[in-house]
């Protein structure tokens, strides 16, 4: 264990000092400056009785920047060893390949997690700034999309062995933004019973659920924090979930002729 | 314990609708301890498919290699191999330094130890100099020297090289000669391959020949030096009739 983590930090460190270097966070400088510009706009016209519109507006704009920030660092881990020939001097030390791609999937989460911090704290200040408040279920927001987070890089990853790098990117794409449409579609047909409502409860568990992550709507609208246990539960899913993942990746990885 | 044990190798590309293509076939060979082995046949020959099978990176489709007498892919013979790819090429957003540390690091290494010991490699390859630039800014050489500085980072037992002294100039190529034997002095088994008659001549021990797969010649460079006229001709001739001279003329 204390080897697998050694292997990790040390993916990890190369890991962001690769994304400094490739100036992704620059991405997200660019994206900060828009979202500031854009509330400046609304200040400049003023925010009396828009404060639903402007929470909306700004955890939307965190939600899909970094959505497609994590798809994009998550989807290049692995691809780009074996593009550039750089997996072979990895492969030939005394690792395993699992040990690689939990190191790809742990350095993808943590840097798509350090982006949406830097959104999210911007986000905040600029509610702060407006007077809009947010209450405590924006933490709650912040600790699931974290987790949300890891599990999209962990689908990522795996499906990044299976395809090639642009139709990952635009698979993962659809799956976490379709996923909140998967959902309402299934349940349309929700009170259908036997065989049929079997079968489409079935797909409804088994059809990727990155919505369940994303309070974004509930802190829009203000509602109360929500349930402990329902947090807890949905960290255990999302844990779950991204190992899940994480074994399909490898089922194909072990055996990949690079 | 045998550094490199093969038994009837074969290695197949799996192709859909159509039949497997042959990289190797039925290739049986061993390399003893302190031993540097040159492998050698023209593109296509079958070098880089044995390499990667040795160092587990292609399935075997049957045989059987064994390293230090432990199956190929073994976590713990891998702690013993030092590996240079054909293409050195490394993350272009990191440094030397950088890129080395992360190698020593994968292999267990870490502090002061692991610090001193890629100062020292980067300036026995010639490149501490370059050891915090990027390597993307780093030449086709410079990047060799970094593959080869990673290849001994971890004191390997086994040096496994694919094109070991390709971009590199004459001063590098002679520096690597020089180092190769030094290793050798050390006890560690040398097997790379090359396309550098001359260099392979004046280091090895042996060589050994594959065309289309398969194991045509396996000499010693003192046999050949008493028996042909340049090893480079013997090399040719070889290639071209698909057998070796030396068996012809004896038959």
């Amino acid at each position: 264990m204390t080897r697998t983590m050694q292997i990790c930090k040390a993916f990890i460190v190369a890991g962001l000092l690769e994304t400094l270097r490739r100036k992704d966070l620059y991405v997200v400088l660019i994206l900060t400056v828009l979202m500031v510009a854009g509330a400046w706009m609304f200040g400049f016209f003023g925010v009396r009785g828009l404060e639903v519109f402007i929470r909306d507006v700004t955890l939307s704009a965190i939600g899909v920047f970094s959505t497609i920030l994590t798809i994009m660092i998550a989807g290049r881990q692995v691809p780009e060893e074996i593009a550039r020939k750089t997996i072979y001097p990895l492969m030939a030390r005394p690792i395993t390949r699992w040990q690689i791609l939990l190191g790809k999937w742990l350095t993808a989460s943590i840097t798509s997690i350090l982006c949406f911090l830097v959104l999210a704290a911007l986000g905040r200040a600029l509610l702060m700034a407006f007077g809009i408040p947010v209450g405590p279920i924006f933490y709650q927001y912040l600790l699931l999309k974290q987790v949300g987070l890891l599990w999209l890089s962990a689908m990522t990853v795996a499906l990044s062995v299976y395809m090639t790098p642009a139709a990952n990117i635009t698979i993962c794409l659809i799956l976490a933004f379709g996923s909140g449409i998967f959902t309402r579609f299934t349940l349309l047909w929700h009170g259908e019973t036997g065989a049929t409502g079997a079968s489409l409860n079935f797909l409804y568990g088994l059809l990727p659920h990155y919505d369940f992550f994303d309070l974004g709507a509930k802190v829009t609208y203000a509602w109360p924090p929500i349930g402990a246990v329902i947090v807890l539960s949905l960290a255990a899913y999302g844990i779950l979930g991204s190992f899940l993942w994480l074994g399909v990746g490898w089922l194909r990885f072990r055996k990949a002729v690079l | 314990m045998t550094p490199i044990l093969v038994e009837n190798l074969v290695i197949e590309y799996k192709r859909a609708f159509r039949k497997p293509i042959r990289a190797v076939n039925s290739l049986s060979f061993q390399v003893g301890k302190a031993e540097i082995v040159g492998f050698l046949g023209v593109n296509g020959a079958g070098k880089t498919s044995t390499i990667k099978g040795l160092m587990g990176f292609q399935p075997l489709t049957s045989g059987a290699i064994q390293i230090f007498d432990l199956p190929v892919g073994n976590v713990e013979a891998r702690s013993k191999i030092g590996f240079l790819p054909e293409t050195a090429t490394y993350s272009p957003y990191l440094t030397p330094f950088e890129t080395l540390r992360l190698y020593g690091q994968l292999n267990g290494l870490s502090g002061k130890t692991l610090r001193h010991r890629i100062e020292a490699l980067l300036e026995e390859v010639g490149i501490s100099d370059r050891a915090r630039t990027l390597n993307r800014q780093l030449s086709k050489g410079m990047l060799q020297r970094v593959g080869i500085a990673q290849a001994l980072l971890c004191e390997p037992r086994l040096l496994i090289m694919d094109e070991m002294s390709s971009g590199l100039d004459p001063v590098g190529r002679r520096d690597l000669r020089d180092l190769m034997q030094r290793q050798r002095s050390n006890g560690v088994t040398v097997f790379f391959s090359s396309h550098d008659i001359s260099e392979v001549e004046s280091l090895c021990d042996r060589i050994l020949v594959i065309h289309q797969g398969r194991l045509i010649a396996e000499r010693t460079v003192s046999e050949l030096r008493g028996r042909v006229r340049s090893v480079e001709d013997y090399f040719i001739a070889m290639v071209q009739s698909g057998v070796d001279p030396l068996c012809e003329a004896a038959a």
